[in-house]
């Protein structure tokens, strides 16, 4: 069973002094596949394509039902596409790190030279890339429900850029929960529950956003700012750059919260009574 | 040189003290056993030396690298953890070339390292199974497979044997001593069997609330274990009790008892008078 004639180890077997180069990309390009190909990746697509595919369907043909105008309805369909590609992103970064706890596989990752960082941007670019599958699925949709819409461009680009933002943002909540959370329920629970929260402003009425504390909300909240945003470009064909300052709360929150979480990396570690 | 020194190390999860004033001095090539029972702060103390988790106080080196630069010793010591856990969606291979890569090996040189490795560790022909179809005891010896992908100078592997059959011990046990013969890496065993101790070290340690109760061989451990005031119990296994305590009575430790514990554990008891 165990060869007694050759060396155990490789003598050529790397060393070096500093952490690994390149690591957060050998990280990524791992967790990628690990989203894809395990199934879960693909699973959650099917899901999110299957609402997609419901929400296109009813408001393209059942006009009675939704009452919905074209534009109206292609918003509906971009704010799902955003909304569900964010919310994918949040729920696989909520589990990036107290996924890997529970599973007690953390400490095999904590005990190589690469850097927390590292560990933890890669695991944030996989995330993203939940988003850009949601996105580009959501594109022949799109194309249905806006065939004949004046600056249809400009709604898929707008689109790109909120949901791009939103995803950024989300990715850093999720990853910072994940952070220090011992289990992945509690971190999943945590997310969703954050989702939700910073989510509630953008479904108020545009009444109850009027006066000063609106216009701070706009501002601070990326999902208040983002939505409405998205709102002008596809309700009243405003073209992308006309009502950029609304998107100032989600580009800060789209660099904020990634940064911090990468900050808070360092300090990634074992918590007391976890597995690993 | 040393290859492990530590003086003071001190770790607290609140009130709770898992090491304390933990002195350590390990010549390079020495298979060192770190016997306790659960909650000695075995595991504890091989986190800090590998430098997963920072003490609370004290300072110590491996391979003659400072504690103050953590990168660096974690290219040098290779870690089966406690209950590690496996992505059991991955084959073996996978997750070898996954973490030789993170060592820095370039791709192709991190599959031919994982699969030599694998050979190394009697598991050729599983490298490309899902590790979720591996044995307990296939999996303990993939982890240390993946212990030994960067080559290096202190190996520290916490509980191996634990919950494995006494053919899978037998075949971890075979690897950490050719490990240490082949290489002459320094080995570090945590283990609450004293079997295992006396099959494999050259030295063993007996941690106790955190501290360090007893250092030498297994006969010197046991003999200075009898002087100490306070008792010293020996998780053993069920079936091993009896070879055990013949053990330390060919060693001339006849103030030992056997008891049995709770939740089926076995303990052996060292104490200053003959039961």
């Amino acid at each position: 069973m165990i060869a007694e004639d050759q060396p155990l180890i490789p003598e050529d077997a790397p060393r070096g002094a500093g952490a690994t180069p390149g690591a957060a990309g050998v990280v990524a390009w791992r967790e990628i596949r690990d989203n894809w190909l395990s199934g879960r990746g693909l699973a959650l697509m099917l899901a999110y394509t299957l609402t997609l595919s419901l929400t296109t369907y009813l408001t393209a043909t059942n006009q009675a039902l939704t009452f919905l105008e074209q534009r109206e309805a292609l918003g509906l369909a971009l704010r799902v596409a955003v909304t569900v590609g964010g919310l994918l992103v949040i729920l696989w970064c909520a589990d990036a790190v107290s996924g890997e706890r529970e599973r007690g596989t953390l400490e095999s990752l904590l005990l190589t030279p690469t850097s927390r960082r590292s560990i933890v941007i890669g695991k944030g670019v996989s995330a993203l890339t939940l988003w850009f599958a949601a996105y580009l699925l959501a594109i022949p949709y799109l194309w249905v429900l806006g065939r004949g819409v004046s600056r249809l461009g400009d709604v898929l680009v707008g689109g790109l850029v909120v949901g791009t933002l939103l995803a950024l943002f989300l990715a850093g909540v999720g990853l910072l929960v994940s952070m220090w959370s011992a289990s992945q329920r509690a971190s999943l629970g945590l997310s969703l529950f954050l989702l939700l929260a910073l989510h509630a402003p953008a479904m108020m009425p545009p009444a109850a956003l009027r006066g000063w504390s609106g216009t701070l909300m706009r501002r601070l909240d990326p999902f208040t700012g983002g939505f409405p945003y998205l709102d002008q470009v596809v309700l009243t064909g405003h073209p992308i750059g006309q009502d950029a300052g609304m998107l100032t709360g989600a580009v800060v929150a789209a660099i904020a919260l990634p940064a911090l979480a990468v900050l808070f990396a360092a300090r990634l570690t074992l918590l007391p009574g976890s597995r690993a | 040189m040393h290859a492990i020194t530590a003086r003071g190390l001190r770790k607290t999860y609140g009130r709770t003290v898992a090491v304390d004033s933990l002195d350590l001095d390990v010549e390079q090539g020495t298979v060192l056993g770190f016997l306790g029972p659960n909650g000695a702060g075995k595991t504890s103390a091989i986190r800090i030396l590998s430098t997963v988790l920072e003490p609370d106080a004290g300072t110590f080196s491996v391979g003659g690298i400072p504690h103050t630069d953590p990168v660096r010793i974690r290219r040098r010591v290779g870690v089966l953890p406690e209950s590690a856990g496996y992505p059991s969606s991955e084959t073996g291979e996978e997750w070898l070339v996954y973490h030789a890569q993170l060592f820095g090996s370039p791709r192709r040189e991190a599959l031919s390292t994982a699969k030599r490795l694998l050979g190394e560790v009697g598991l050729p022909e599983r490298g490309s199974s899902p590790i979720r179809t591996m044995s307990r005891g296939m999996r303990q010896r993939l982890g240390i497979a993946r212990a030994l992908v960067n080559n290096p100078d202190v190996v520290f592997l916490d509980e191996p044997t634990l919950g494995l059959d006494p053919a899978g011990q037998r075949q971890v046990l075979q690897l950490v001593t050719t490990i240490a013969r082949e290489r002459g890496v320094t080995v570090v065993l945590s283990t609450h069997l004293l079997a295992e101790v006396e099959q494999v070290c050259d030295r063993v340690l007996i941690l106790n609330h955190g501290r360090l109760v007893s250092d030498g061989t297994v006969a010197e451990v046991a003999s200075l274990a009898v002087g100490v005031p306070d008792r010293v119990l020996l998780n053993v296994a069920a079936d091993q009790q009896q070879e055990a305590l013949q053990l330390l009575l060919d060693n001339g430790i006849d103030a030992a008892s056997a008891s049995e514990g709770r939740l089926g554990e076995a303990f052996l008891t060292l104490t200053e008078d003959p039961p």
